[in-house]
């Protein structure tokens, strides 16, 4: 019997040794010293490597680092040399001449010339071309880069020479220079097929795994999916070198471990924040907190399909294709309550679909409403929706209208959303269904029959973010995103007339007023209501690195933005005695040369006594075990 | 005899198993949503030629039970998700995750079982070692400072959840006193000069999630190891052995303990098989990349077949718990061997 135990914890002892032995081989010693490491923490987790699948901030953040795009983002979202360093468009604006910077290289040193921004440019017209040829459409990868060529008119593109890039353009515009598109090395990608870049669900051979060949500043080295992502600077870089050798950008499944890591400077940056968390680090005079302005907004989407009725599926009620109904609905929304109330006042209560974010671009509507619950009842009750003797509000079919409103399990805060909501709508005598879905259910249910779905849904709350330019917010409420797109299925001519204007109108004032008419068109006939544009929350370490700057400087934040700028702007606090106007700076307590982490050998102290304290304890028990074990000696 | 109770034993668990895997397929058929959906990552840009497509490369076209009662009668289809399912599961295929792009499930499941396995592993040794050592010393001496601080302090640890207990130790002794790292398993990009140096960085993690999980399987252990041993202490045997004169020290070790043991090596086992459902809360605290972390990942991407193998790695490892502590609890006490 004793034999038996003693056995056991030998088999035990045995595994642990195992364990040890499995993770010990995992490591490759390299002898090197520690390079000086930016380290950034989010709450997303990347998923792909190959640009053309993005869809989160973090798939896109990752792109901006490994490569260069056509025309780069400066530190205010103007256009800056990027792959190209100078450009000129033909006097009746339908052609682009590109130089491509002379000797610039791939990140494996090869060279890199006008023959990969023309390659990649290519790829995606190919797959355009391959969309308006089928029935069906076509998209490469998530299909959210086509839209960056497709809305700037692009129909050739060619490299007379390794310098120069000719893009020709339907119509005259400049969003070809905010195209979003990373260039890509053509002796990388060419070996695979369309279909192989493209692919939605992975099932290619290729993935863009590191080391990732780029021209960006840092190149993908090391993935650990779920965990990490580590980039090395590339030696190659054509611009100014930043001061890290390298950045990790490190996955958190709890933001509090984040913030506490930020605290203890094993992270240096944060993104995505809690509003509890930023007002606690707002004290830490090591810490700044940026509260960036958000380019996007969180809505309340109605289903406004209106080309025939949908069997078995569509809104409950005909109510909802009507602009005056929905705008009666929007005078009973306290844009201001829920900005308080769920974003806990980090954030802008909303009104149009172009978030002030876009200074330029940003119009406020001609025709406001206010949070006024008999001004609604008013509108109501003039559209022609009566009440019945039970106090419920009819629709003109006669029947009782009782509002689902559903948002997607990954937008938790819209459940508060939803009680306020229904509280207002409520005293309209109109009934209120609130209740969340599962998010790959509500991606079911928000398909109409264009896309072969039922459209089975009354209102949703969600969400978009949108571009350095307003296109893309502006694109989901035209007729043509019905099936795509599109999720209220607005169809309004004006408006869609309005979109192609503004998109081939060179003149800023011009496209302006366009622009301006679109978002009072949207306010005023609330396919939307815009219920807030939500804050951006970071904070950063102002102890290890120095040049953090906004983007935009006005509102924006340092990471997590438009290109790799952010990145390449930072400076070594540590190399150099504290500048004059920085006092303090150096005075942390991790001053040890090569930036000590926690981890580092000069904190192995409370490590060993820790160890000891384990030794002994799984000694003690050994002891216990042993000695009960001893060879019987005497009588039992 | 011995050798009926082991085959015995082994074949519930077998059926167990195959039970489970039937209902671990069955669940997943039966969530909200469509799995091309996943696929997607939630892209609004499909259009129902690449759907159908995908779901034909998929599988998911397939007819889910191998018989359906549709068209009036019971319809065979040999061509089923559920008997491809089970078929493949058995010969240790989970199929592709939806999300970590061109990994299999195994693949997947591989390189996180690891860090949960160092980490419970380890903690469960330390519990097991202080929990029996101060709950047999604290029921020995019934009554006394160390019964009466031990118990407290037992009941306490048992009674505070893991995230809680973690995060505490995370502020004193990662954020305040910075002498441990606050998240992960090893430095990212860390150069390593030699494997002490390795040894230092990953203990330097392990440190605080494993006083995290041994502290909170401790009091559990101290506590019925001492009601275990007051009740042994009463038995007959016991006074007879007091009254052949043997010291308290020797009944304690050779009479008490052994039989006292038996009930802590039931919940032992039974524990070993929790370990990696245990490992969420204390893993999502310190961003340790191990099973705990990986469900919560699946969870919230919808990475279902990833979720499906972390389900069945975790029945599968209860009941073969289960069954470890019915074959040791028949190797210490005869009676049970039937």
């Amino acid at each position: 019997m004793q034999s038996s135990i003693r056995a056991r914890l030998a088999a035990t002892a045995a595994t642990v040794a195992l364990i040890f032995a499995g993770l010990g081989s995992s490591v490759v010693p390299v002898a090197a010293a520690d390079p000086l490491q930016l380290k950034t923490g989010t709450d997303q987790d990347l998923q792909v490597l190959n640009p053309f699948s993005s869809i989160l901030v973090v798939d896109f953040e990752v792109f901006t680092l490994n490569y260069d795009l056509l025309v780069n983002f400066g530190p205010d979202i103007e256009p800056v040399p990027g792959f190209a360093d100078k450009w000129e468009v033909s006097s009746d604006g339908l052609t682009w001449t590109f130089h491509i910077r002379d000797g610039m290289k791939w990140s494996d040193g090869t060279p890199a010339t006008s023959a990969d921004a023309a390659y990649t440019y290519q790829l995606i017209l190919d797959a355009t071309a391959r969309s308006d040829a089928s029935a069906d459409g076509y998209y490469l990868g998530a299909g959210y880069l086509e839209g960056y060529l497709t809305n700037a008119g692009v129909t050739a593109v060619s490299a007379p020479d390794a310098s120069t890039l000719v893009v020709t353009t339907e119509f005259a515009n400049t969003l070809l220079l905010q195209a979003y598109v990373p260039i890509l090395p053509k002796h990388v990608w060419e070996k695979y097929t369309l279909d192989e870049i493209g692919s939605i669900d992975g099932s290619t051979p290729f993935l863009n795994e590191p080391t990732v060949v780029g021209t960006g500043p840092y190149q993908a080295v090391e993935w650990e999916p779920g965990n990490f992502i580590r980039f090395a600077r590339n030696p190659y870089y054509w611009g100014t070198q930043g001061a890290a050798d390298e950045v990790v950008i490190q996955t958190f499944q709890s933001m509090d471990t984040a913030v506490q890591a930020l605290k203890s400077g094993e992270i240096d940056y944060v993104r995505g924040i809690q509003p509890d968390q930023f007002k606690a680090l707002q004290s830490d005079p090591d810490i700044q907190v940026v509260e960036g302005i958000s380019n996007g907004y969180s809505e309340i989407a109605f289903n406004t399909y209106s080309r025939g009725p949908i069997e078995g599926g569509g809104a409950s009620t005909k109510a909802l294709q009507d602009p005056a109904f929905r705008d009666a609905l929007a005078w009973a929304i306290d844009q201001e309550k829920l900005v308080e109330v769920t974003l806990g006042g980090f954030g802008e209560p909303g009104d149009t679909i172009v978030p002030p974010f876009h200074t330029r671009w940003h119009a406020s509507p001609t025709n406001p409403r206010r949070f006024d619950i008999a001004e609604a009842i008013k509108r109501l009750d003039a559209a022609g929706y009566k009440l019945d003797a039970n106090g419920k509000r009819l629709d003109k079919e006669g029947k009782p209208i009782t509002l689902r409103v559903t948002w997607p399990d990954s937008e938790a805060e819209n459940a508060t959303n939803a009680q306020f909501i229904k509280g207002w709508w409520e005293q309209l005598g109109v009934g209120v269904d609130a209740y969340v879905t599962e998010e790959g259910k509500l991606l079911d249910d928000l398909l109409p029959p264009e896309a072969g779905g039922l459209a089975n849904f009354d209102i949703e709350l969600w969400g978009w973010v949108g571009d350095p330019d307003p296109t893309s917010l502006l694109n989901v409420l035209r007729g043509e995103e019905i099936g795509s797109f599109s999720d209220s299925f607005y169809d309004n001519p004006r408006y869609d007339e309005l979109f192609l204007l503004q998109r081939a109108e060179a003149d800023e004032q011009k496209r302006f007023e366009y622009i301006k008419e679109m978002q009072n068109l949207a306010y005023d006939e609330a396919p939307y209501i815009v219920m807030y544009y939500d804050a951006e929350l970071h904070a950063y370490r102002k102890d290890r690195f120095g040049g953090w700057t906004n983007q935009p400087t006005e509102g924006g934040t340092p990471l997590f933005g438009y290109g790799s700028g952010g990145y390449t702007r930072l400076t070594d606090l540590s190399a150099a005695p504290a500048p004059t106007d920085q006092p303090s700076a150096s005075a942390g307590p991790t001053a040890a040369p090569g930036d000590g982490t926690p981890s580092d050998t000069s904190n192995a102290t409370p490590l060993i006594v820790g160890g000891v304290v384990l030794v002994a304890i799984i000694a003690g028990g050994l002891v216990l075990m042993r000695r009960r074990a001893a060879p019987p000696t005497e009588e039992e | 005899m011995g050798g009926t109770f082991l085959a015995r034993k082994v074949g519930q668990a077998a059926i167990t198993i195959v039970a489970i895997i039937v209902i671990n397929f069955a669940l997943f058929r039966l969530m909200p949503g469509s799995p091309e959906r996943v696929l997607l990552r939630g892209t609004p840009n499909v259009t129902a030629e690449r759907l159908e497509a995908l779901r034909e490369r998929w599988g998911l076209n397939d007819p889910i039970s191998p018989i359906d009662f549709a068209d009036g009668g019971p319809t065979f289809h040999a061509d089923n998700q559920l008997f491809k399912y089970v078929g493949a599961t058995l010969s240790g295929d989970l199929g592709y995750s939806f999300i970590a792009r061109g990994q299999t499930v195994v693949d997947v499941l591989g390189q996180r079982i690891w860090p949960t396995l160092l980490l419970f592993g380890l903690g469960e040794l330390v519990a097991i070692a202080l929990g029996l050592a101060l709950g047999a010393y604290s029921g020995w001496r019934r009554g006394g400072p160390i019964d009466y601080v031990g118990n407290g302090v037992s009941l306490i640890l048992y009674s505070t959840p893991y995230f809680l207990l973690g995060m505490a130790f995370l502020l004193i002794f990662a954020t305040t006193l910075n002498w441990f790292p606050t998240y992960g398993m090893l430095t990212a990009g860390r150069v390593y000069g030699s494997p002490i140096d390795y040894f230092l960085d990953l203990g330097a993690h392990l440190i605080l999630p494993l006083a995290t999980v041994s502290l909170g399987l401790v009091g559990q252990y101290a506590i019925v190891m001492r009601s275990s041993i007051i009740e042994t202490l009463s038995e007959d045997y016991v006074n007879t052995a007091r009254a052949m004169g043997l010291t308290e020290g020797r009944i304690l070790r050779r009479h008490a303990l052994p039989n006292a043991l038996l009930p802590t090596v039931t919940l032992i086992a039974i524990n070993l098989g929790y370990v990696i459902a245990g490992a969420i809360t204390v893993e999502v605290v310190f961003n340790w990349p191990g099973l705990g972390t990986l469900t919560v990942q699946a969870l919230t991407a919808r990475d279902y077949p990833v979720l499906q193998g972390v389900f069945l790695l975790l029945s599968v490892a209860v009941v073969l718990a289960n069954l470890v502590a019915d074959l040791v609890y028949g190797l210490l006490d005869p009676r049970v061997r039937t």
